[in-house]
């Protein structure tokens, strides 16, 4: 992993403000800024999922045309856009990936990263170059296994014990390492969201 | 189980592995507005957001997808793929024009008609496109309904829906119809929101896979903003064939 998907967004969440209320206005144009800004960002997070780049680009329009959907209930003055995208991204993107592969999906998580105002507290300045550096030390910091659960996670919307069938792994092993690496990332990146 | 028990499960649930019963524990306790399973929900999932922004950043989307977005919402885009033949009919109209008028200002006026005419071909040519794509699936199914708004729903489990209507009132200020697509037994999920046309006709394209035991389409009157799940009871449904293999 690499820091320059973030830092492509680092210089634009300030401006998310004015974006939201033309975007809340329903200017279409609004929504072009929103993709020159985030495009490649959730393009990438949505690949990395998918790994097909038609189907990738489709979650991509449909992810942006949620946001669109349901910027109304967005408070702009509380967040910036740019994590609850990435939310939606990626559950888009899991989504399709459990729905193509006939596993159950998680529709409760899920449906509730739709909603905006889950994202109405998240700090405006949460993808900081400096919270870029942390995220880097942290993730680094992981062992191998411990990094391996957390991305089985994120990005293939693997559970527990379809992890442990995929690792070769007890339960009990991989249950630990998830809960390892995610102390250790709340560690790292709690304070890095409060800092 | 109280907030306590809870804590460790937050990040947990978050990134979407959190196991039975604290799964449904933290639900309830975010259900009921707890603050404590709020607050921990907030820093879980500013942890996972953060995450989610390290994917490989060296895949760049397609120019095509930007228009194709932006199309979607009605914004005028130059390089459409079928907007260099559009754009010669284009020019050779405004060339007949000039040439047989001889008026500058008539050519400026058909112009800018022409240019109307271009940007609406266009939007209309990329919903068409989807339209056709759902028709001709090789796994397209097709329920009619009537009574009242009639037509026909295509649905096709890989490519999504196309929803076809006519003898729909518009919708009041503020409001507009969702579609749904609602899995047997299950909870309905949002496909998209849409208006009619002055004649009382719409269609409406939802893309992308069509969850395989979705059982039932339904159409609901919402505000426009869109709801996450229905907020009326529908104005018209239609069963869809099974969709599994």
């Amino acid at each position: 992993m690499t820091l320059i998907p973030i830092l492509l967004a680092i210089h634009t969440v300030a401006d998310d403000t004015e974006l939201v209320a033309r975007m809340q206005r329903r200017d279409p144009h609004a929504l072009a800024e929103l993709y020159d800004r985030y495009g490649r960002l959730v393009y990438s997070l949505i690949l990395r999922v998918v790994r097909d780049t038609g189907i990738a680009e489709d979650l991509v329009q449909e992810s942006f045309l949620r946001i669109w959907n349901r910027v109304a209930g967005f408070d702009a003055q509380r967040g910036s856009l740019g994590p609850w995208l990435l939310a939606v991204a990626r559950n888009r993107a899991i989504d399709y990936l459990r729905s193509a592969g006939g596993r159950d999906r998680n529709a409760l998580e899920f449906d509730e990263h739709g909603h905006p105002a889950l994202y109405g507290d998240m700090e405006k300045d949460i993808l900081t170059a400096d919270k870029a550096r942390r995220v880097k030390t942290a993730i680094e910091k992981l062992s191998p296994n411990q990094r391996q659960v957390i991305e089985l996670a994120y990005f293939e919307g693997l559970s527990q014990t379809e992890m442990a069938e995929r690792m070769g792994q007890p339960l009990g092993t991989v249950k630990t390492w998830v809960r390892t690496a995610l102390k250790n990332l709340r560690d790292e990146l709690g304070a890095a969201v409060t800092a | 189980m109280n907030c306590e028990e809870l804590r460790d499960q937050y990040e947990l649930y978050a990134i979407g592995v959190a196991e039975e019963p604290e799964r449904s524990e933290i639900r309830a306790h975010l259900n009921r507005g707890c603050e404590v399973c709020m607050a921990g929900m907030k820093r879980a999932r500013e942890v996972t957001a953060i995450f989610g922004s390290a994917a490989p950043p060296n895949a760049v989307p397609s120019p095509r997808l930007r228009r194709r977005l932006l199309a979607s919402v009605g914004v005028e885009q130059k390089g459409f793929g079928w907007a260099p033949i559009l754009g010669l009919a284009l020019a050779l109209s405004l060339f007949a024009v000039v040439y047989f008028y001889g008026r500058q200002t008539t050519a400026l006026q058909e112009m800018a008609l022409l240019k109307n005419q271009l940007r609406t071909q266009t939007i209309d040519l990329a919903r068409l496109n989807e339209a056709f794509a759902i028709v001709n699936g090789g796994d397209t199914t097709v329920s009619s309904f009537g009574n009242g708004p009639k037509g026909k729903i295509f649905t096709s489990k890989s490519q999504g829906v196309l929803l076809i209507a006519s003898n729909l009132p518009p919708a009041p200020s503020g409001k507009a119809y969702e579609m749904w697509v609602i899995p047997k037994g299950g909870k309905p999920i949002p496909a998209g929101m849409f208006q009619s046309e002055q004649n009382g006709t719409a269609m409406h394209i939802q893309r992308g896979a069509v969850d395989p035991n979705a059982d039932l389409v339904a159409v609901t009157m919402e505000d426009e903003a869109g709801a996450p799940q229905p907020t009326s009871q529908p104005l018209f449904a239609a069963s869809v064939r099974s969709l599994l293999p």
